[in-house]
C-alpha cells in the first residue's frame, strides 16, 4: 500500500525553478532518503509535500486520497508529521509544554479552553516515554531557549513521533548533532513501527545509506537518480553531481 | 502542594484586599477602585489576543463600547429591565461585531493587523458619533441605571453594592481567563504566538484558534463595557474609539503581557494616577501618560508586573535549597 504519491510536481519562485517535475512514492513500510547538493530543492519539497507552500502544479496523494489543496493541518490529522531543518519549537514555553502542545495537536481536547492542560494523565504519561526515549525527561521544565541545540534538534524529533505519524517527514535530523546523538537519532529512526513510512533529507552519509531502501537525487529541482542504495553509489551521474563533492564519504 | 500553597497566597490576599476595601474607602476611592476592576478586566481581555496570541489589536474598544451601547440602548430605549437580558444582548452585539471583524481583520497579520483594527475601530466611533438618532451622537448615550439584578436585598445604586457587584463580575471573568490560559486552547494560542507554521504542522487549525480568541477577548471585553456603561450612567463615542483602544494597549504593555494580573496591575497604575492627575494638574495629564510610558518601556520592560514576579523570586529563592 502506498504511503505518499506525488505526480509531476513544479515550483518556480519568480522565475527561478525550484522543484520540476517531481514524481515519486513512498509504500508504506518505505525509508525513502533524498539527497542532493545545497541549494538542490531539498527544503522545497518538503514544504511542498506537506503543505507548507502552494504548488504551481502537480499533484500529491496521501494514503491514496488526494490532498494536494489540503491545508497544512488538515494533512497532519491524515497521518503525516514534519520534523524541520531550522529548528522551529516555542522557544518561551518548557520542553513538556512543546511536549503538550503536539500530543493535544490531533485530538479534539485542543480546543478545551478549561481544563488543565497538563492534567491529562494519558498525555502526560505519552510525553514521558517519548522525552525518556530522547533522555529529555530531565529538562522537562526547562524553556527550550535554556536548553542546548542538540536537545532542540532531539526534542525536535520528538515531537513529530507525539502524533503517532503514519508518514514522517524528517528534515535534516542529524544536522547539528554530535557522534554519539547522531547515534541515538538513527536508533530511533531504526526503530520506528515498520508500518510507518519515512522521508528523510540528510547529509549524514552513514545515516543516509544505513536507513533508506529507496535513495532519491536531487539537483536543481530534478530527479537525476533513483533507486536502491547500491544502485545509487554505482551511478555515474550521482558520482558526478553529489559524490564527487564528498569525495571518499560515499562508502557507507 | 507547596508550589499550589505559594501560588495560592498573593491570589487570597488580593482577595482579601479587594474585600475590604469598602471598609476603610471613601466613595470618591471606591468609585477608583471600581474603575480599576472594569479596565482591568477590559486590558485583560485584550491581553487573551494581544499577550497570549500574539495578535496586536488597536480596536479592541469596539467591543467595550458596543457591548456598553447595545446594553444601555437595550434598557433605556427599549425598556428591556432585567440585567440578565440586557447584558447577554451587550455580549452578543460584542461578539456578532468581532465576528465580523474578525474574518477581515484576520486576513492580515502583524502590522498591518494593527491598522485593520484601527480602522475598524474609527468605523464604529464614526458610527458611534453620526447616528443620533439610536445613540444620541457626539455627546454619548446617558441615562443607564444601576443595573436591576431581580435581587432586592442588593443596592447597586450605592457605591459599595455597585463595587461588589462589579467585583465578583471581575472575579468569575479573571477565573475564566486564566482557565483558559492553562488549557489545551490557551497553550495553542501561546503556540501560535511563538510558531505558526510548527502549530500547523502539529494540526492546529491556526486561523480558528486566532478567530474563536478574538471574539473570546471581544466577550469579555463586552463585559468591562457593559459593567462601564452601569457604573457611569452613560457610554460615549470616544469608548469605542481610538481613546479607549490605546488606553487598554497601554495598560497591558505597563503592567506586562506575560503575566496573567499584569494588563490589571496596570490598569490600577494608570487609572490611579489619572485619578490624581485630574486632581491636581488636570490639564498635564496626557504628557504625564506619556511619559510612564516612555519610562515603563524604557526601564521595564516585558511590563512592571513581570519584574515584580522577579524580584518575588529572587528574595525567595534566596532563602530555600534551590539557589
Amino acid at each position: 500500500m502506498e504511503a505518499i504519491r506525488v505526480e509531476g510536481l513544479y515550483k518556480s519562485f519568480g522565475g527561478v525553478v525550484a522543484t520540476s517535475n517531481v514524481s515519486f512514492k513512498v509504500d508504506v513500510g518505505g525509508r525513502l532518503v533524498i539527497i542532493g547538493p545545497n541549494g538542490a530543492g531539498k527544503s522545497t519539497l518538503f514544504n511542498l509535500l506537506n503543505g507548507q507552500l502552494p504548488l504551481d502544479s502537480g499533484k500529491v496523494f496521501l494514503f491514496g486520497e488526494d490532498v494536494t489543496h489540503l491545508p497544512l493541518h488538515k494533512r497532519a490529522h491524515r497521518g503525516m508529521a514534519r520534523s524541520f531543518q531550522l529548528t522551529s519549537l516555542f522557544p518561551e514555553l518548557t520542553v513538556m509544554d512543546n511536549m503538550m502542545l503536539a500530543l493535544h495537536g490531533l485530538r479534539k481536547s485542543r480546543f478545551n479552553p478549561f481544563r488543565r492542560t497538563g492534567s491529562y494523565s494519558t498525555l502526560r504519561d505519552k510525553g514521558k516515554d517519548l522525552l525518556s526515549l530522547f533522555d529529555l525527561w530531565s529538562k522537562r521544565d526547562e524553556q527550550i531557549k535554556m536548553i542546548s541545540y542538540g536537545e532542540q534538534r532531539k526534542l525536535e524529533i520528538a515531537l513529530c513521533l507525539a502524533s503517532n505519524p503514519r508518514l514522517l517527514l524528517l528534515d535534516e535530523p542529524s544536522a547539528g548533532l554530535t557522534t554519539s546523538e547522531r547515534q541515538v537519532v538513527m536508533e530511533m529512526i531504526r526503530n520506528l513501527p515498520p508500518d510507518i513510512a519515512v522521508i528523510i533529507v540528510d547529509h549524514d552519509m552513514d545515516l543516509v545509506f544505513g536507513l533508506a531502501n529507496r535513495i532519491i537525487v536531487l539537483h536543481f529541482g530534478q530527479i537525476i537518480a533513483e533507486g536502491t542504495p547500491e544502485e545509487i553509489q554505482a551511478h555515474p551521474k550521482v558520482k558526478e553531481v553529489y559524490m564527487g563533492i564528498e569525495e571518499g564519504n560515499g562508502n557507507a | 502542594m507547596n508550589q499550589r500553597l505559594s501560588t495560592a497566597v498573593p491570589y487570597l490576599i488580593a482577595v482579601v484586599i479587594l474585600v475590604a476595601l469598602p471598609l476603610v474607602l471613601q466613595s470618591y476611592y471606591l468609585s477608583v477602585a471600581t474603575m480599576i476592576l472594569i479596565f482591568g478586566l477590559f486590558a485583560m481581555s485584550l491581553n487573551v489576543i494581544f499577550g497570549h496570541t500574539g495578535l496586536n489589536s488597536l480596536g479592541h474598544a469596539a467591543f467595550f463600547g458596543t457591548a456598553g451601547y447595545v446594553t444601555g440602548i437595550a434598557i433605556v430605549t427599549y425598556g428591556v429591565k432585567s440585567f440578565w437580558t440586557s447584558a447577554p444582548l451587550g455580549i452578543l452585539g460584542a461578539a456578532v461585531t468581532a465576528a465580523i471583524f474578525g474574518i477581515i481583520a484576520l486576513r492580515v497579520s502583524g502590522v498591518y493587523f494593527l491598522l485593520v483594527t484601527f480602522a475598524l475601530g474609527q468605523l464604529l466611533w464614526t458610527v458611534a458619533e453620526k447616528w443620533n438618532s439610536v445613540t444620541m451622537g457626539r455627546s454619548g448615550f446617558v441615562g443607564i441605571p444601576a443595573p436591576d439584578l431581580g435581587l432586592s436585598f442588593l443596592d447597586l445604586e450605592s457605591p459599595v453594592g455597585f463595587y461588589y457587584f462589579v467585583f465578583v463580575v471581575f472575579s468569575v471573568c479573571y477565573y475564566l481567563m486564566a482557565r483558559l490560559h492553562r488549557s489545551p486552547f490557551g497553550y495553542a494560542l501561546q503556540g501560535i504566538r511563538e510558531r505558526e507554521s510548527r502549530m500547523r504542522a502539529l494540526g492546529y487549525n491556526v486561523w480558528l484558534y486566532k478567530y474563536i480568541a478574538y471574539i473570546v477577548a471581544a466577550v469579555f471585553a463586552g463585559m468591562g463595557g457593559i459593567l462601564y456603561a452601569h457604573f457611569n450612567g452613560s457610554i460615549a463615542p470616544s469608548h469605542v474609539g481610538f481613546s479607549t483602544s490605546a488606553l487598554g494597549m497601554l495598560m497591558v504593555i505597563l503592567g506586562g503581557a506575560g503575566v496573567l494580573w499584569g494588563p490589571v496591575l496596570g490598569a490600577a497604575l494608570i487609572i490611579l494616577l489619572q485619578g490624581f492627575a485630574s486632581l491636581l494638574v488636570p490639564a498635564r495629564w496626557p504628557l504625564i501618560l506619556g511619559a510612564l510610558f516612555v519610562i515603563g518601556v524604557m526601564g521595564f520592560r516585558g511590563g512592571i508586573g513581570l519584574h515584580m514576579v522577579k524580584t518575588v523570586r529572587r528574595v525567595f529563592s534566596r532563602g530555600s535549597n534551590q539557589g
